[in-house]
């Protein structure tokens, strides 16, 4: 048996265990259908940036396939952003015809209008026009057929739904609570600039978000992209109720490559260069270690966090049924002030895209060798605690009243 | 719709990266990849060595003029410069493979970015 001196995060959680976890809740179709319902149906998930929709009237409709739904999110005159599902009170048709999983548009006098028969709702939700109204029996009254509201609260420029029918659930700063705090502060609005990619990936969600949930595979699956980072260790883990965070330190070791080493001069994009004075809130690598790279939070369920000198970025993974899940990556940097830096940003971004693909590259396997049957545990080292605070925080959710 | 830059001048004192204009002066990052991602071993070191000893020059001349202001010319260096950022990995880090080793397929990653210019 291998007896290691000490697992340090087991030891500072050990209500998590340190034994096999089973695979069975990322292959089981009745286990994704508790989840949805009990996880997806009830918890805050976000669905955009306030910078998306920065004026009065403009909307952003998200597409959320695991509810079989999409929500309208509309900035109203009062500045206020509201959400509500896309669905019109006449006959249930979609309000927003929509392209694609995410979809934009302004209206200066912030309504929106159901393409079908055109009743005009407002930014409220209210429905203040219908076309030959006076045809309607007296039993119809506009006042009673506002659009559906959807939870809808924003934290720090995040704009976060809870489907909860409920008219009343958790508030999104008390569900997020200590995380809420400790990635406050950071200046996600000073850093625009955004590289945006998604895909479908034919795996489980949780599958996707364990993959990039650690840093044990840096120098196996990065040995390409990330040849002179290896993971110096996982520092100041803190479980924060169903929420996680960690530093993620990396060595950096050999010189940077001819055209690395320009780009790094310009502009500080890359997480495997060096880079300057901190913007990082006090919260945040507390211990100011030389080695430290990013902060990887989950907010859960389905959002990855990160936060770095002049960098942030955010995983999402959005369950479109028990073997299939929608991607979505975004990196975000400063806006760049000169051509060079516009060019150093290119550099980084790249690069970055070709870590993101190897990351990708195991999920699809991942999922099927799982279906195989053939190992129904999976074995989790003291550093992949997130991963295993992600499925202990999951049954706790499926097993609630 | 394909965006390559058609005529063929480049600013003064770049004169000998001409050749390189018609293949790699591409407007759109998802164009630029696709290059990359269709191009030999050969043609991306090729390509490499002939733009990295003019990258510095590439990237003081282009600062001679206010960010997305870029003349026409200039606009077609600094495409090229661009081309060199999405080749440099292929030959300094994946040793000319023109994919990325052991990835996902790229062709099913959609850059939200991929089509803007510059």
């Amino acid at each position: 048996m291998n007896a290691p001196a000490e697992l340090k995060w087991a030891k500072k959680y050990p209500e998590l265990g340190t034994g096999p976890v089973p695979v069975e809740s990322c292959i089981s179709p009745e286990f994704y259908e508790v989840e949805r319902e009990k996880v997806f149906m009830k918890t805050w998930l976000k669905v955009g940036r306030v910078e998306e929709i920065a004026n009065v009237g403009d909307y952003k409709v998200k597409k959320l396939n695991f509810a079989k739904t999409s929500i309208i999110l509309i900035r109203g005159k009062d500045q206020k952003i509201r959400g509500f599902h896309n669905a019109c009170s006449h006959r249930g048709n979609k309000v927003v015809v929509e392209s694609g999983e995410e979809t934009f548009g302004k209206s200066k006098a912030a309504v929106v209008t159901c393409r079908f028969h055109g009743w005009v709702y407002n930014a409220e939700g209210a429905l203040v026009n219908v076309p030959e109204e006076e045809k309607f029996s007296p039993c119809f009254t506009k006042e009673e057929n506002d659009l559906t509201k959807v939870h809808t609260d924003v934290w720090e420029g995040f704009i976060f739904v809870n489907l909860d029918p409920s008219p009343e659930v958790t508030p999104l700063k008390e569900y997020l609570g200590e995380m809420g705090e400790h990635l406050s502060n950071f200046p996600y609005d000073k850093l625009t600039k955004c590289f945006s990619y998604y895909t479908y990936l034919d795996c489980n969600w949780k599958v996707a978000h364990d993959a990039f949930a650690e840093a044990y595979h840096v120098a196996t699956i990065h040995a390409g992209s990330f040849p002179n980072a290896f993971s110096s260790g996982l520092s100041d883990v803190q479980l924060m109720g169903p929420h996680r965070t960690t530093a993620i330190c990396l060595s950096l070791k050999a010189e940077p490559t001819p055209v690395a080493k320009i780009a790094n001069g310009l502009a500080a994009a890359s997480l495997v260069a060096k880079r300057g004075a901190s913007m990082l809130p006090p919260s945040i690598n507390p211990s100011r270690r030389e080695d430290f790279s990013f902060e990887l939070s989950v907010l859960f369920p389905n959002l990855l966090v990160h936060v770095a000198e002049n960098i942030w970025f955010t995983h999402q993974f959005w369950p479109m049924g028990p073997g299939k899940t929608l991607w979505e990556g975004k990196y975000y940097l400063a806006e760049p002030k000169t051509n060079s830096q516009r060019w150093a940003l290119e550099f980084a971004q790249c690069l970055q895209r070709n870590a993101w693909l190897e990351d990708t590259a195991t999920m699809e396997d991942t999922q099927i060798a799982m279906e195989s049957g053939a190992k129904k545990f999976m074995h989790l080292q003291d550093d992949e605690i997130l991963i295993r605070h992600g499925y202990h925080t999951l049954e706790n959710y499926v097993h609630a009243k | 719709m394909n965006s390559t830059i058609t005529a063929t001048s480049l600013p003064k004192s770049f004169e000998t990266l001409e050749t390189l204009v018609p293949q790699w002066a591409l407007a759109t990052q998802n164009e630029r990849q696709q290059k990359r991602i269709n191009s030999s071993t050969g043609e991306l070191q090729a390509f490499y060595d002939a733009v990295l000893p003019r990258l510095e020059d590439i990237l003081a001349h282009v600062d001679k003029f206010p960010l997305n202001e870029l003349p026409a010319d200039s606009f077609r260096l600094f495409t090229m410069a661009l081309s060199l950022a999405e080749v440099a990995p292929h030959i300094e880090l994946y040793k000319g493979d023109p994919k990325v080793p052991h990835s996902f397929d790229e062709s099913r990653f959609v850059a939200e970015h991929g089509d803007v210019r510059g």
